[in-house]
Order: structure tokens, then sequence, then C-alpha cells
């Protein structure tokens, strides 16, 4: 007999009822279980604090007090010990976990809430399908020892992570952890949580929803605030959750809405959007959402959760646009409808008498939404509503502007708004057209103005005429790396000739406009790097073209190998990226990756060149994404707004015993160049950060023809970014193999002139100087167990 | 008509009004006064940022090198300083606060760390964030000669227009 999961009653025996929960799958035990299945906080914390004595934590406070509870506010400048005990360090470890912590629950919670919701529409049996891959949840097999097999595989899991969540966010209360290094090994894992979370949340729907399974040539899609026809009702999503927006889109595509209705997505809801359904619209990444509402084009609001502004109501209802709220994360105050008829919703909604409706029930939202904003549409444009100024008004605010400055003190990112304020004046709006793109659209400007400006408005008034323009193309989010590729690129990226995976992820804060993800990738394209790509970045990546008009999506193809661009998806697809190192590990490599974190983890750190680079990270979500990386062995590159977080894991290449390692072969130690130097750290400029890039996808185990490609890279891009020949160049020289072809006799040369190397000029050979000999068979390790014949 | 007497101590408000980081907040100093320091500090660093487009300011810097001051050049300033002639060492600006953290750290003539760390050409937020580490974890006197108030210096011109931020960066020089 098979017990599935359900309800029974026993017949004759009145008032009993018996609940089988969930039923244990046969399948699930199949798997060995490894050395850390499932670990608890402590299990890992060996090989944390191996990174961390590496990659030393180096905290910058935001804030020099703590006011956790009523013993402060406490004064910790200099390091000091609040009233509890805690000193600085620790409390910025603190900090920065339960910030971490705040996007691993936000990721997690969004796989439970889809997972409840495919459940209940597909049932718990329904088989897990990424595409032709047999390893299908990487993450979560090296994680949890389990190989989920259906979608109701994934409950355990999601159990696991929301236990060890409530653990760690315990560990916060006063008076307890008093180590910055535990807390930042409760960081860590906390990170790799938010991985495994996202992973759920991306296969669960990619298998029910039908969205791109490892397709490398998945479609293009528009994009940019210029790409939506705004002659028609305008129905925008913005956040994350798929959920309840698929029911819209299933009854637009029902009832043939789609020419009728332009349906538009923001954030990351609008990549999923995509991958549902290839008629909806992408308007932008998240600094995007403000401008977009303000420009009253959107004539219905639907928002999920996560990355939405908390204002999205109070703006919305300026403009008459009612907002349909769909989650518990964001309610906004209204009232639940979600037992109400549909019509009665929308004579509330079109008449004002509400500002919008919160529902619960999706297949309401289905058909509430376009049918609401096929009304709303006729009846906003009838009243002519927008927020933006009209060419008079725009003349009269920009010349009551006082050149005061309140607003660029006021703006994160110190914009110079009182100069192009005066210049449009003038009647030159250059300055705005600038200004319009390194907008983050915070809209904290608005409230500084001692003239009322509404600045904000301003701007995209006056870049109105670039703003017509902002029409793009984005490849829809392909999903995981197939395993096929995985064996076709794996030894490339493993002995270097391919010189690295670049990710360029998360969200829009950029420091200088986002023209900088698009130069980066494009070097990095040209490079042979293979760039992938998620999030807000994948968004704006598409909005920038070259002389013939075309984008990078357009430019460079999307298979998993040298040179290609790859959208893998939204935030939760984020997954797919590092989980495709466990892949090389297990399928290059042939390890054994079931509940094996730690193994795992010291191949990757060890032999994949892989750099994470979130140049606009704002989120906590970005921050524990980047700590899971960072346990993981993927180092992660931050932009200038970067050290907001408080804490970053930095090497000291001059420190050499912090870079000694193991032979796996022998137990042998040796002196290793800093490779990768460090694990998370910030940059000022996209020329800053170029090399860097470069630099950071070093690995012990390049072999030589990797080495002399990584180091051409490195090389070339210091002198063109930085004008100089990187000072450290010679230390990741082990022979005379690995320099580069073009420049080789020069840098014998210097080698020997300025470094005191040894040379054969006959036959062009090093004879002393390098650290290390290259050594083919060399099996780097930091972990003593694994080396042969080692006892645990 | 005689010039404005030159004050950089007015002003003195974070340049992102936000960025209010707790009871001790840089004093105000005036540009004499910010030069005196400098000259009395027995090992000095000028860390250099990529804002330096600024008129003048290479010029500052370049009397500042010349005068024997050693330059970091941070971020993506290096190539800059080199078109200039001026001898600087690229770090990252991240990197350097950790290194500066460390007393085993021999800084980049090999002689041992740095007493004074001088800032001037950065990203705002960006510097104000960095000089929080050397501010919270070290005893190195941190000197802003930006032209924004930073209150995680312990000495910092205020906010100041851009004709004088030239002005107060010659009257430090004169006092080297
Ligand atoms: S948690 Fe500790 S440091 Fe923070 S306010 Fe309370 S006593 Fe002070
Ligand atoms: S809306 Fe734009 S200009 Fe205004 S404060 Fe924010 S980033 Fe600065
Ligand atoms: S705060 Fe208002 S008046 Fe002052 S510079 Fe900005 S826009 Fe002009």
């Amino acid at each position: 007999m098979s017990i599935k999961k359900n309800r029974f009653t026993i017949e004759n025996l009145e008032n009993v009822q018996i609940n089988i929960g969930r039923v244990v799958s046969s399948h699930e035990a199949k798997e060995s279980e490894g050395p850390t299945p499932a670990p608890e906080i402590h299990d890992l914390r060996d090989w944390d604090m191996k990174l961390l004595e590496r990659y030393e934590p180096v905290y910058s406070p935001v804030c020099d007090m703590c006011c956790y509870c009523t013993y402060g506010k406490c004064d910790l400048t200099g390091n000091k010990e609040g009233a509890c005990g805690i000193d600085m360090e620790a409390h910025q470890a603190r900090e920065t976990m339960l910030k971490g912590l705040t996007g691993t629950a936000a990721h997690s919670a969004h796989g439970r809430h889809l997972l409840n919701n495919l459940i209940e529409r597909f049932g718990e049996d329904f088989p897990i399908d990424v595409g032709p891959s047999n390893l299908k949840a990487p993450l979560t097999q090296t994680i949890m020892g389990i190989k989920p097999e259906t979608i109701g595989d994934f409950i355990p899991v999601l159990d696991y992570i929301e236990e060890q969540i409530t653990q760690l966010l315990a560990t916060a209360h006063t008076g307890q952890e008093g180590s910055a290094l535990d807390f930042e090994s409760k960081a860590l894992h906390a990170g790799m949580l938010d991985h495994m979370g996202m992973e759920v949340a991306d296969i669960i729907q990619v298998s029910c929803l039908g969205m791109p399974k490892s397709q490398e040539d998945t479609p293009l899609v528009d994009i940019g605030m210029g790409s939506i026809d705004s002659t028609k009702p305008v129905l925008l999503c913005i956040g994350h959750n798929i959920a309840a927006v698929a029911y819209i889109m299933d009854y637009m595509e029902e009832h043939d809405l789609f020419d009728k209705i332009e349906l538009a997505g923001l954030c990351c809801t609008a990549h999923d959007m995509t991958r549902y359904n290839e008629n909806a619209k992408i308007v932008g990444p998240m600094s995007k959402q403000l401008k977009y509402i303000r420009s009253g084009i959107p004539d219905v609001i639907v928002v999920d959760e996560q990355c939405v502004r908390a204002d999205v109501l109070r703006e919305a209802s300026k403009l008459h646009i009612p907002v349909i709220a769909t989650n518990d994360k964001i309610m906004y105050g209204l009232s639940n409808r979600s037992k109400d008829e549909v019509d009665d919703i929308i004579q509330d909604l079109i008449s004002g008498d509400q500002q919008g409706a919160l529902l619960f029930d999706y297949e309401k939202v289905g058909e509430l939404a376009p049918r609401l904003a096929l009304k709303m549409g006729p009846i906003r444009k009838e009243m002519g509503i927008t927020a933006l100024p009209d060419d008079e008004e725009f003349k009269k605010l920009t010349s009551s502007c006082s050149q005061c400055g309140a607003c660029v003190i006021g703006c994160p990112n110190g914009l110079d708004i009182d100069k192009a304020m005066e210049a449009a004046a003038g009647g030159d709006l250059t300055l705005f057209e600038e200004l319009h793109d390194k907008c983050n659209g915070c809209g904290r400007c608005d409230f500084e103005c001692p003239k009322g400006i509404p600045i904000l408005n301003v701007i995209e008034k006056g870049a109105l005429k670039f703003i017509r323009e902002e029409k793009g193309k984005v490849r829809i989010g392909r999903g995981q790396i197939g395993d096929p590729e995985i064996r076709e690129e794996g030894r490339n990226l493993v002995l270097g000739t391919t010189p690295g995976i670049i990710a360029i992820v998360g969200c829009p804060n950029y420091p200088d406009g986002s023209h900088d993800i698009y130069e980066i990738a494009e070097e990095m394209l040209q490079r042979s790097y293979i760039v992938v790509t998620s999030g807000c970045s994948a968004m704006d990546l598409g909005m920038h073209k070259d002389d013939e008009g075309k984008t990078l999506y357009e430019r460079y193809s999307g298979r998993f190998i040298k040179g290609n661009l790859l959208n893998i998806g939204s935030c939760v697809s984020n997954a797919h990226i590092s989980a495709t190192t466990i892949k090389v590990a297990a399928i290059f490599a042939g390890r054994d990756i079931n509940g094996n974190f730690e193994e795992i983890a010291d191949y990757v750190l060890n032999r994949i060149g892989a750099v994470g680079l979130a140049w606009g990270a704002y989120s906590q979500k970005a921050l524990t994404i980047g700590t899971g990386c960072n346990r993981l062995g993927i180092p992660v590159v931050l932009g200038p707004h970067g050290p907001k977080y408080r804490r970053a894991y930095l090497g000291k290449p001059y420190n050499k015993d912090k870079w000694n390692m193991m032979d796996a072969r022998d137990g042998s130690v040796q002196n290793v160049e800093p490779a990768p130097e460090h694990m998370l750290i910030s940059a000022e400029t996209k020329a800053e950060v170029m090399p860097m890039l470069a630099k950071l996808c070093f690995r012990p185990s390049d072999n030589n023809l990797g080495r002399m490609i990584k180091l051409t890279h490195y090389i070339e891009m210091s002198e063109k970014y930085l004008g100089v020949l990187p000072d450290d160049w010679y230390i990741y020289v082990r022979s005379e193999a690995d320099l580069p072809l073009a420049k080789k006799e020069q840098l014998l040369k210097k080698l020997e002139e300025e470094h005191g190397w040894k040379i054969d000029w006959d036959k062009k050979k090093i004879l002393e100087g390098p650290t290390r000999k290259v050594d083919v068979s060399f099996q780097p390790t930091n972990v003593p167990r694994l080396v042969k014949g080692a006892t645990e | 008509m005689a010039a404005k007497v030159l004050d950089t101590t007015r002003n003195a408000v974070p340049f992102d009004r936000a960025n209010v980081p707790g009871p001790k907040m840089a004093k105000a100093v005036q540009a004499e006064m910010a030069g005196k320091l400098i000259s009395k500090a027995k090992r000095p660093l000028l860390i250099i940022g990529s804002a330096i487009s600024e008129e003048g300011i290479v010029d500052v810097i370049k009397s500042m090198a010349e005068k024997g001051i050693p330059v970091a050049a941070t971020g993506s300033s290096l190539k800059r300083l080199k078109d200039e002639g001026i001898e600087a060492s690229y770090v990252n600006l991240h990197a350097l606060v950790s290194y500066l953290k460390d007393p085993n750290w021999k800084g980049f003539d090999g002689n041992g760390g740095y007493d004074t760390a001088i800032f001037l050409g950065h990203t705002y937020y960006y510097a104000s964030q960095l000089m929080s580490t050397l501010k919270n974890f070290t005893k190195i006197k941190i000197i802003s000669i930006d032209r924004h108030y930073h209150p995680n210096a312990q000495q910092s011109f205020g906010n100041l227009k851009p004709e004088d931020f030239i002005r107060a960066l010659d009257v430090v020089i004169a006092q080297l």
C-alpha cells in the first residue's frame, strides 16, 4: 500500500479523523548522506574559521552606537564595549549577520510561499524538471545530502532552513555571542542557507510553470520605460514572486488580452513574467519604480514581495492608480477583499472609494487585475493624469531653484542637481539627461528642497526625450547551467583556459549609472570570460547598445562557454550560478557532493575562477547572496556603496604564512600565490574593478596556459585602466610558461632586474625566483581530512 | 576688492545628510591648521581617490608629493597621477584600510605603517565609510582635506565651494 499525504476518516468511529502528514518518500533516503548533511550552525565552523583566518573580516561601522536594548544607547566608538559586554567588532559582525539573515529569510519565505502555492496547484509529487541534468538541485544535495525528485521533496529542505534561521536569529539577542568571528561563521551559515532557499524557489517555478529549462537561446524581450505602449491600459506588476502574477497571465491568455493590455513588470517579477509568458514586457530594475509610477503611465499596480517600495500605495493613490497587494509581506494597511466578488472590488477601486485591495485568492487576482486595467485605462486617460510638470511649470520650477545645494547634500550619490536646475532654467537639458541615468530614483531629494520643488519629477521631465528612447532587449532568463554544458566547459574552467566566470548580479544602486556594468560586461566578453547575470543587473545590461544599435544580448550568445553572456533569470536564479561551481566539482572532478559542503567549497575556492560583481548592491538579499558565495569559496566585489554593509573579507598578500596550502596527495605544505586574494572587497570605479576582477580569477590550480591567459588579461586591463603594469604581477608567475607570450622577454627582464630572479637567457627559462613551481598534479586543499590517508 | 577671508570650518555638516556616525565626529579645521598637522606627522600617507578631475587638484597633489609625502593612489586615480609625473602606488582603498589596521604591515616603502592618513579626492560615501574603519580600529590620525565634511575623520574641512577648495589646499601646501 502506498500512503499519501491526506486526511482519513475511519468508518464507524465518529469524530475521529487521522491526518497523515508528510510521508518520507523512498528516493529521499537513496543518496548517501555525506559528512555534514543538514549542518547545524557549528558543523561547518572549522571551514569558516579557515576562510576567516586568511580573509579577515574588516569592519566599517555605519553607526558607532548600538541601540539594541534598554541598557543603551551604547557608544562603541574605538571598539569600546557596550553595557552588555559586546565590543564594536562583534556588534558589527552581529549587525551584518542580522542584515544577511533578513535576506535569507526573504528568499526562503519566497520559496515557502511559492512551494505552498505550487503544491496546492500541482501536488507534492509533481516531478522536478530543470532541463538536461541529472544533478538537478546541486546546492540542496551538497548541503542536505538528499537528491530531490519531486517538488514535495523540498518540504524538509525549507523546514531545515526555517529552523536554522530561527536558531541564528536567536543568537542576536543581547548578552550572548561575544565573538566577531563566530558571528561571521553564523553569517556565512545564513548565506549558505540563502542559496539553498533560492534554489528551491527557482527549481519549483521552473519545473511547474514551464519556464525555460537550461535553454541557451531563449527569446529576446523588450525592456525599458520607452518600450511600454502607453496608449493601451498598462498593468504593472512589481516585486519578486510570480505566484499571483501567473494567474493574471493565464487569465489574459485565456481572454486574448495581451494585445489589449500592456502587461509590464518591474524588478525580478518582470524576469519571471517573461520566463512564464514572453508577451510580458520589462520596465526595468528597482531604480525605475518611483520614476515609472510618477510618470503616471501605469493604470493598475499589482505588488507581491521583496524589493517593492514602501510608498507604492501612497504614490500611486496620488495619481489614481489602484494597487492590488497579494502577499503577507506587503499589505499597506489595505482591507482584505479575498472573499468579496470581483465586480464589487472593481467598483470600489474605480470609484476611488478604496485606493487598493488586498487579495490572497489568486484566481480572483488573475481576473481582477486585467479587468480593472481595462476600466482604469480610459478613465485615467480622460482625467489626463501625470505627475510630471508641463513645459511651463518645468521652466517655473527650475527657475525658482536658488542653488542652495540642500538636495545635493540629501542625495545618496551627491548628484549635482543644483547645476542641472540652473542649466535647465537656461534651456539646457543635457545635465538632466546625464543625471537621469545616475539617479537611483530614491526620492530623497524631494524632502530636502526649501522651495518645495518636486525634484525627481523635474529630473524626469528634464530627461523625458531620453526616457522615451529607453528601449532595449533582454534575453529571457534561461535557468540552470545544464550538465552537458558543464561537461564541455568544466575542464577549461579548472585549468584556467577559460579565464573565468564573471557573475554580474544584484541591484541598481550604482555609483555612476548603469552604463558601468555594460562596459564591464563588454570588456570581459571580448576577453572570453563567461559572463553570467541575473536580476536588476541583467536588465540594465540590456538597456545599452553599441554603435549599430545592438544590445549585448544580441551580440553574444547564451551558452555556457567562453565569451558568452547568460541571463540566468531573477534573484532566486542566482542559486544556479553558485550551483554551477558545485556541478563542476561533481561532473568534471567526480567529487561526491552529498552532504559534503566543506570539501566542495574547498574545491571551488582553489580551482574555479568564478567571481561575483554586485556593483550596485543595496539589499539585504544581495548581502547574503554574497556571503553565501563566500562560504562556497567564490569571491565577490561590491561597488563603492558596498562598505555600508559594514564588513568585508580581505586577504593580506604580504602575510605569506596565510597562503600555505596542503597537497592532498601527501599532506606536504606549499606556500602559494594569493589566489584568490580577497573574498569580499569593494572598488571605487569601473576602471578599478576591471583588473581586480581579472586578478580574482587566479586559482592555485591554474595550469600554465590558464595562468598565462589570466595573467595576460590582468596585466592588459591594469595597463588599460590604471595606466601601469600592476606591481604584484610577478607573484603570480610560477615559471616562464605562465608569462604572457607577447611580453615574455620584457617581463623576464623585469623579473631579473627588478625582482632579482635568475634567468637562463639562452633557454629563456626562469631558474630561481618564484614562490613555487608548477606541478600539474598538485591537489591544493585547506582541509586536513582531505589529505590522502588522513584519519577523520 | 579683497578676496573673502577663507574659513574652511564653515558648513561642517555631513555631506550626505544622514551620515551622522555617533558622538565622535570630526573637528572642522582651518586650512592652515590642517597643513600644520600634516607637517608634524612622522609617517604621513596621502590617500588619493578617483574624484580628482576638479581643476587644480592634481597640482596640489604634485606639490604635496614633492614635499616628500608618499602617495597612495586608490580607485582609478593612478593613471592621472602618472600622467602628471607623480610617484604613487596603486592600492585599493578597502584593502589599504585593512593594511593600515595591521601593526605588521611594512608600508609601501618597507619602513612600517603610517601615523597620519590624509584623504583627498574621493567618492564621498566610499571614503567616509572606510575612514570609519580607521577611526574605530586604529590610532591613526585621519585628516580630510577633501571638499566635503567627513565626520569619520579627526579633522576635516567643512563643505566648501569649489573655488574655496583649491584656495584651501594652497594654504595647506604653504604649511608643509
Ligand atoms: S545590546 Fe549591548 S551594546 Fe547594544 S544597547 Fe544593549 S547593552 Fe548596549
Ligand atoms: S531621486 Fe535621484 S537625485 Fe534625488 S536623491 Fe535620489 S538619487 Fe539623488
Ligand atoms: S534644494 Fe531646491 S532650491 Fe536648493 S538647489 Fe536643490 S532644487 Fe534648488
